[in-house]
């Protein structure tokens, strides 16, 4: 079993399905002889050449744009937009043309685009560069988004995002890059739509994306050795969205914990929330815990940074507000 | 062009008895841009609409059934009532959409001109828009691309002076449109666009100049629109008189039938032969196939 | 016109009441005044009359504790169509009693607030499901959770605890009785009361000179049939009045003191011990105090006694007397400070002016609740006590 970074997991999907499929194809900021910002797309462009490896100039619009055209040909282009700050420059495209036009057509055309864009705090970058903003793609209709945070679950989520033939949001997290992790030898797609149980438990769920899911599973060690046994399940694909694993594991455990990265209010713990309370009501022996950043862009000064930003601890105790008992 | 006259004149009045939902904007004096581009293409190739659609639609081949079906909402609408009038789409026939976004279908028409490239098809891919399209973002995005990577595709400008109610001197920093591809290193050509065989020929030569690899080209048709930007539109921004001027003088059919050999008993029987067609559409389209509600629900996700 | 009937408030803090049993069934007709259903409150059981003349068109609560202004029943024309929303669980009405000059009748010293908020219980939706599944009464309960949330884990503890069949036994067979709402009343008040540091003075008064006193009174006037209790309730109500550091309540945000005595008689009644009460004992000439006296004894032994009657005391008489018991101690009524049991009177040998006499004697035990009351003024007050039964005369 070889061992993969995370950028090395979505590489190798790329690469895979471009070796396979002359319809697959890339383009990009600086992806080309500088190998993307992130270091994901090098030695794509010795392998696969200019023509499939396409650096672009600085036009959001365009890129995606033009990766809707390609795709409604039946090609399935994948775009990178260097950070997902920048998707707002490419949002009139996305929303308004990737999403729709198989609905607006009656059914007629297809746009089997994916974009991979990445995100996040933690090293300050500044408010610009450091946003999450998975869940204003969640309320597009007509758009997939997938969140992954490892890289088997990368590489295979890669792959059906690619063979999927809706416009994918495909986000990565910039600071999981280098996790290293033994993948199977033969790409293994997963399927859009399946939430990932990396942790079982019986008192609290916690449902986490990102990087909050290796905070989450650091704060559920740390509960474990106080005495609260703690489950944690990450979506994956955050639309269309696994109601039921989480559902069923909140049925188990009674309580539930939303973490990620993004703000807080109206984030996609909102959502959860929201399915978490009208299905299983009747389970709940706790209100939902909700884990965020705070109500702030992203402040540059570390310290700052640092506040704004969730961590473990957070978790950890939105995990015992959770089980709290009185002057608890 | 007869026939996109009197189909625009039914939708008018058709909208303006009520039946019509949403709203409306007609090419009533843009019909010969339309058909010389339109009638120009090759099949294979692909075309991006505004929200004034229902010429370019018509004049590549959608039957008015259709068309005309597709305003009134019903499934056998060429959208399947999906879609309306300005997101009409027949796919068969290369039309990949009209765009509500002014400027929004651009940047595909790069992409899908890219695609052709990729792959090696001898396709061009179309588009249409306004004047006022040319100050959005992805009008300078898509067609800086496009010159880029040298993809085959055609951008024509129908220049009809107005963007909705703004005339040109109050939107346009520049007078000769044309000069917005320079900006781009791009081919670029006129003409008057109210002079249909001269816009067929221009378009044709257009087309071949973006098909046979030399990189993308500008078309730029100076027109006239000779209604309101939508059906019910006052005007008031309109110089008193103008219209009526241009009705006069302007008009593509008056011109094109001076121009061509044809007795008034010929043009007589084509323009009843297109009434007709056009009170079928109507009768077609009363009598089609309302949606369910549900079917609200389909066709979002392939 | 159909008419609610609504749970009526009867006495100042009732938050809630029990309904008991209907004496009307739906399709009856009832007539204004008419006894409608039995209500209990913590105090005491009564018969709710009907404030409407009509068909009891339907009953919304059967039986069971609801919060006041809930609707229990509906009267109106027969074939009216009646529409009648599930009992709130939250009684807004029961909250605004705060304003009211008398103190806050707080009779539930419990630790966990289960009633708190107007009435509304604080429970997870899971212990919800489980109370509703497993029949638990969710007000019995006490919530472990934050700001006294009930919990599953509460629920389950709660129904866990071993319900005891009765062991068929060989011989014979053991009764069971099940709790009446009266019987958990005193059961949890008193338990309550238990809780209250206290402490016991005993006195022993000679009853001679009011032994003469009632039996004079009632030659002059056979008709009232004075008692010793009412003696009693008039001598405490003087010195309740002459030291009122004794006609107190503990509250946790102060004493509060009492301008009047309000006596409370202890009776034993069928359905259980109840305490009516007589107000202003010390304005009471004798012979109202023993009317009073027997009017509420008698209501309270036929279970007839209403909310009033049986609120605002001060001060309690509990008198085994009857019973030939010697001396016992009473527990508190809460929220009362004091309590004063009364045993029976006896002849005694006592010694009187250095030689040995005969004299009939009572003894008085009185529990005081020490957070409200210290020793020396509970003495004095005794004293005072002991001294007006001996000599009634200087309670003028």
């Amino acid at each position: 079993m070889p061992e993969l970074s995370y950028r090395e997991a979505v590489r190798d999907a790329m690469s895979r399905a471009m070796r396979e499929d002359e319809d697959v194809f890339i383009m990009g900021e600086d992806i080309a002889e500088m190998g993307g910002s992130m270091a994901v797309t090098q030695g794509m462009l010795a392998e696969f050449g200019p023509e499939r490896v396409r650096n672009t100039p600085i036009s959001e619009m365009a890129i995606v744009g033009a990766g809707i055209g390609a795709a409604m040909q039946g090609m399935r282009p994948i775009v990178e937009i260097m950070y997902e700050d920048f998707t707002t420059l490419a949002m009139e495209q996305i929303v308004n043309q990737a999403a729709k036009h198989r609905y607006m057509s009656g059914g007629q055309l297809k746009v089997p685009l994916t974009i991979r864009t990445q995100g996040g705090a933690g090293w300050s970058p500044g408010a610009q560069h450091a946003q999450q903003l998975e869940a204003w793609f969640c309320h597009v209709p007509g758009l997939k988004v997938v969140f992954a945070a490892t890289p088997t679950d990368a590489r295979g989520l890669l792959w059906s995002s690619i063979y999927d033939d809706n416009c994918v949001l495909f986000f990565e997290h910039r600071t999981l890059y280098g996790l290293k992790e033994s993948v199977p030898d033969e790409l293994e797609p997963i399927p859009l739509g399946s939430a990932r149980v990396h942790r079982k438990g019986d008192d609290v769920t916690v449902v986490a994306t990102g990087r909050m899911v290796h905070e989450s599973l650091a704060a559920a060690k740390d509960a474990e050795a106080e005495g609260i046994s703690v489950e944690v399940v990450d979506p994956r694909t955050l639309q269309p969205l696994d109601e039921k694993t989480l559902v069923d594991s909140v049925k188990k455990t009674n309580r539930c914990v939303v973490a990620h990265e993004a703000v807080t209010r109206m984030g996609f713990s909102a959502e959860v929330a929201a399915v978490i309370q009208h299905q299983a009501f009747d389970w709940l022996d706790a209100p939902i815990e909700r884990v965020g950043s705070r109500f702030t862009p992203i402040p540059f000064a570390p310290v700052m940074e640092n506040f704004v930003v969730p961590h473990a601890g957070d978790v950890l105790e939105a995990i015992k507000r959770t089980v709290a008992r009185n002057g608890g | 062009m007869l026939l996109i006259r009197h189909f625009e004149e039914k939708v008018e009045e058709r909208f303006r008895a009520g039946e019509l939902p949403g709203f409306l904007h007609v090419a009533i004096g843009q019909e010969a841009v339309a058909v010389g581009v339109c009638q120009a293409m090759e099949d294979g190739d692909v075309f991006a609409s505004t929200h004034r659609a229902h010429a370019h639609a018509l004049a590549r081949g959608t039957h008015p059934n259709e068309l005309m079906a597709e305003l009134y909402g019903k499934l056998e609408g060429c959208s399947h009532g999906y879609g309306g009038s300005m997101h009409l789409y027949d796919v068969e026939r290369g039309n990949l959409g009209a765009n509500a976004v002014v400027g929004g279908g651009l940047p595909a028409i790069t992409g899908a001109a890219l695609a052709f490239k990729l792959r090696g098809e001898p396709r061009v891919g179309v588009a249409f828009f306004g004047d006022g399209a040319t100050n959005i973002g992805t009008f300078h995005e898509a067609l800086n691309l496009a010159q880029l990577w040298k993809v085959p595709a055609v951008f024509v400008c129908e220049n009809n002076h107005y963007a909705e109610s703004t005339p040109a001197s109050q939107q346009l920093p520049i007078t000769d449109l044309e000069q917005r591809a320079v900006a781009f290193g791009m081919h670029s050509t006129h003409v008057d666009g109210q002079d249909v065989e001269a816009v067929y020929r221009t378009a044709q030569r257009a087309l071949e100049h973006a098909r046979s690899g030399k990189g993308p080209v500008f078309l730029l048709a100076e027109t006239y629109r000779l209604v309101g930007h939508y059906v019910g539109d006052p005007q008031v921004y309109r110089p008193k008189g103008e219209q009526q001027e241009l009705r006069e003088t302007q008009d593509p059919i008056v011109k094109a039938r001076a121009r061509i050999d044809i007795s008034t008993e010929e043009y007589d029987a084509l323009e009843r032969e297109v009434l007709e067609l056009v009170d079928a559409s109507v009768d077609f389209a009363k009598a089609g196939t309302d949606p369910k509600p549900e079917d609200a629900l389909k066709n979002v996700y392939a | 016109m159909a008419v609610e009937v609504k749970l009526p408030r009867l006495g100042q803090g009732m938050e809630s009441g029990t309904v008991v049993k209907w004496l009307k069934a739906e399709g009856e007709r009832v007539e204004k005044g008419e006894p409608l259903y039995e209500l209990d409150t913590e105090k005491v059981t009564q018969e709710v009359e009907a404030e409407a003349a009509g068909v009891l068109l339907k009953i919304a609560v059967q039986e069971g504790e609801v919060p006041v202004g809930t609707t229990v029943a509906v009267i109106g024309e027969e074939g009216e169509e009646v529409e009648i929303e599930a009992p709130a669980a939250d009684g807004k009405a029961a909250a605004e009693e705060k304003a009211a000059p008398e103190p806050a009748r707080e009779e539930e010293s419990e630790p966990a607030p289960v009633t708190s908020n107007g009435g509304r219980v604080k429970a997870s939706p899971l212990a919800r499901r489980i109370a509703r599944e497993r029949g638990v009464d969710l007000s019995s309960i006490r919530g472990t959770g934050p700001d006294g949330r009930i919990v599953a884990e509460d629920v389950e503890r709660a129904s866990a605890a071993p319900a005891a069949a009765p062991a068929p036994v060989a011989a014979g067979e053991v009764e069971r009785r099940e709790l009446t709402s009266i019987r958990r009343t005193i059961a949890r008040r008193l338990t309550a009361a238990w809780t209250v540091p206290v402490f016991q003075l005993e006195a022993s008064a000679d009853m001679s000179r009011a032994n003469d006193l009632l039996a004079r009174l009632r030659e002059r006037d056979p008709d009232v049939r004075v008692t010793v209790t009412d003696l009693l309730a008039k001598v405490c109500a003087a010195a309740l009045i002459r030291h009122r550091d004794v006609n107190v309540q503990y509250t946790d945000d102060a004493i509060l003191v009492f301008p009047s005595a309000n006596v409370g008689i202890a009776v034993a009644a069928p359905q259980g011990l109840v305490v009516p009460v007589i107000r202003g004992v010390e304005r009471l000439r004798l012979a109202e105090v023993a009317a009073a006296r027997a009017d509420i004894v008698a209501r309270a032994r036929d279970n007839k006694l209403r909310q009033p009657d049986v609120e605002d005391g001060t001060f309690t008489i509990s008198n085994l007397g009857m019973f030939r018991v010697e001396r016992f101690t009473a527990v508190l009524n809460p929220p009362q400070a004091a309590i004063v049991a009364v045993g029976a009177t006896t002849d005694r040998v006592v010694p009187l002016g250095g030689e040995l006499a005969v004299r009939p004697i009572v003894t008085l035990t009185a529990t005081f609740d020490h957070r409200a009351v210290d020793g020396a003024p509970a003495a004095e007050f005794l004293q005072t006590v002991k001294d007006l039964l001996e000599d009634p005369g200087l309670a003028l």
